[in-house]
């Protein structure tokens, strides 16, 4: 399984996060799901969809967190029969990032992901780049920026 | 003969605390019935573990079974309560000689000797190592006994002994489960991770390096320790053998184990 | 039937209590989340619930396929501490965090204490 980054300063964090969390498919991504890194997804469709449905998920607890006038939730843990998902918000200089980290669970817990997500979290923070503004993302240049994404996520 | 063995089974069937388990278990030793004589032995052992008795008729029994390591324990550990026995002396001289120590195996013999200077069979083996009556005198072992012991277990052995390397791959040793069947490998895959956990571990606690691992299971026990930074020995006792035991044969296998693979290198 | 919660901060007061011990805490074996805990201070509590439930998980497929049985008490030995573990039957682990030259043995009996308290 391979580990690709469109920017490259999330790839050494996100190779040591996978590599001690265990973790099996993870992306990095903006809250509004852009994807900037991802490990373990081999379709670019699997990437669009689980970046978009993540990003719909955060955004829904962090409006039920407003509405309850509560600071935004820190991290969400879905578990199943056989693996876990856990999606978390971090700050970094490039804005508020999102993880999503889907795990199995004979091969690591919850307790892990969440004890490696803290070291990923620091990582992140340090190694991104400061004072970057996020650019605004225009309709035109949203579908070629999509795609030369995915090429790069999917070392094409 | 049967008839004492059936009488003896019937009396430990009534009272199960009882001693006559050592004299059932010899005369079925005696009889070739090693497999029963096996449970007897050690069910009577796990009913009074500190009775040296109950440690050289195990031993016996697990020497005629070739499993010299383990007799090696037992006799040692009635050497422990009872530093006299004279059936736990010469059952450790026994063993000497079998790996050429003659040293040892004689020192044994002597001690026996002050115990029970009236023993024939001590003194016929006395001469033996001290090359009297013509006899040839037994060559001087070509290295020494916990040595020879963890590497003929390495090198061969059927049962409670592995050296992995880091990744998992087996150097030395076998394991078998309850069963008789082979679970070498298959453990020897899970003991990689346990030891590369083991070592995040400590390392992300801030506890240092780690040495050993002891964990008492519901069947027997197990102890791993790293005999070097890059080597991993499992020893496996079943529960007659007391957690604090095993870990003093586990640390002087480990010992073994590290010049053995020095001597490997 | 478990103990209601006030029960467990009683039954890691006891394993605290053993000279050497520098903290103890019940773990969920599946998640390697913290149920309760007692710990000194600088002793990394999710750090340890993690880590010793990702061990025990370990450690018990391997002592599986050894033809050992279900762990009973695992002893975890370092150059500066050691973690002593009881699993329970009812998935949590009872674990103690304590000095290299700890009793073990006293650790032992009051972590089977905790175990049975816990359920």
């Amino acid at each position: 399984m391979t580990t690709r980054a469109v920017e490259t300063w999330t790839l050494e964090p996100l190779v040591k996060f996978v590599k001690e969390a265990g973790a099996r498919l993870v992306l990095v991504m903006t809250s509004a799901g852009q994807v900037l890194a991802q490990h373990g997804f081999s379709r670019a469709v699997d990437v669009m969809s689980a970046a978009a449905l993540g990003a719909a998920i955060m955004a829904s607890t962090d409006e039920m967190a407003r509405q309850l006038r509560q600071p935004a939730f820190a991290a969400l843990n879905h578990q199943g029969e056989r693996h876990g998902i856990f999606l978390a918000g971090l700050a970094t200089g490039r804005g508020r990032l999102v993880a999503l980290v889907v795990y199995d669970l004979d091969v690591s817990s919850l307790g892990l992901v969440q004890l490696f997500f803290e070291q990923l979290a620091a990582d992140l923070q340090a190694a991104s780049p400061k004072d970057s503004v996020p650019k605004q993302v225009l309709a035109a240049d949203f579908e070629r920026q999509l795609s030369d994404s995915l090429n790069t996520l999917f070392g094409r | 003969m049967p008839d004492e063995i059936k009488t003896l089974s019937s009396q430990l069937a009534q009272d199960p605390d009882s001693l006559v388990f050592l004299r059932l278990g010899e005369l079925l030793r005696h009889k070739g019935q090693l497999d029963t004589a096996h449970r007897v032995a050690l069910t009577g052992l796990e009913r009074h573990p500190h009775l040296p008795d109950a440690h050289d008729l195990y031993a016996r029994i697990l020497a005629d079974r070739h499993d010299y390591e383990r007799a090696f324990d037992e006799w040692d550990m009635a050497l422990r309560i009872a530093p006299d026995h004279v059936g736990a002396l010469k059952g450790l001289a026994f063993l000497y000689f079998k790996v050429g120590d003659v040293q040892q195996a004689a020192a044994h013999l002597e001690a026996a000797q002050r115990v029970a200077p009236d023993d024939p069979g001590v003194a016929q083996a006395l001469a033996l190592a001290r090359g009297e009556g013509g006899a040839e005198p037994i060559a001087p072992a070509a290295q020494p006994m916990e040595e020879a012991r963890v590497f003929a277990g390495l090198e061969g052995a059927q049962e409670g002994l592995l050296l992995l390397d880091a990744s998992g791959r087996v150097l030395g040793g076998a394991l078998k489960d309850p069963a008789g069947r082979d679970v070498t490998d298959a453990v020897a895959a899970y003991l990689a991770g346990v030891s590369q956990e083991a070592a995040r571990t400590v390392k992300l606690l801030g506890l240092g390096k780690w040495t050993g691992l002891a964990a008492e299971g519901n069947l027997g026990h197990v102890h791993l320790a790293p005999p070097s930074s890059d080597a991993l020995l499992l020893v496996v006792r079943d529960r007659a053998v007391p957690m604090g035991r095993l870990a003093i044969i586990a640390q002087r296998a480990a010992l073994a184990a590290r010049r053995w693979l020095e001597a490997h290198a | 039937m478990t103990a209601p919660a006030a029960a467990y901060g009683k039954a890691l007061d006891l394993i605290t209590r053993v000279r050497g011990v520098r903290g103890a805490m019940l773990v969920s074996a599946e998640d390697g989340i913290v149920v309760a805990e007692q710990l000194m201070e600088g002793i990394k509590g999710p750090a340890l619930s993690a880590l010793a439930a990702s061990l025990a998980t370990r450690l018990r497929r391997a002592m599986e396929a050894a033809g050992v049985g279900a762990s009973v008490f695992w002893h975890l030995q370092a150059e500066q501490g050691a973690l002593l573990v009881v699993p329970t039957p009812g998935g949590t682990l009872v674990v103690a965090v304590a000095e290299p030259d700890v009793n073990v043995g006293l650790v032992r009996l009051e972590l089977l204490r905790a175990a049975e308290v816990v359920g």
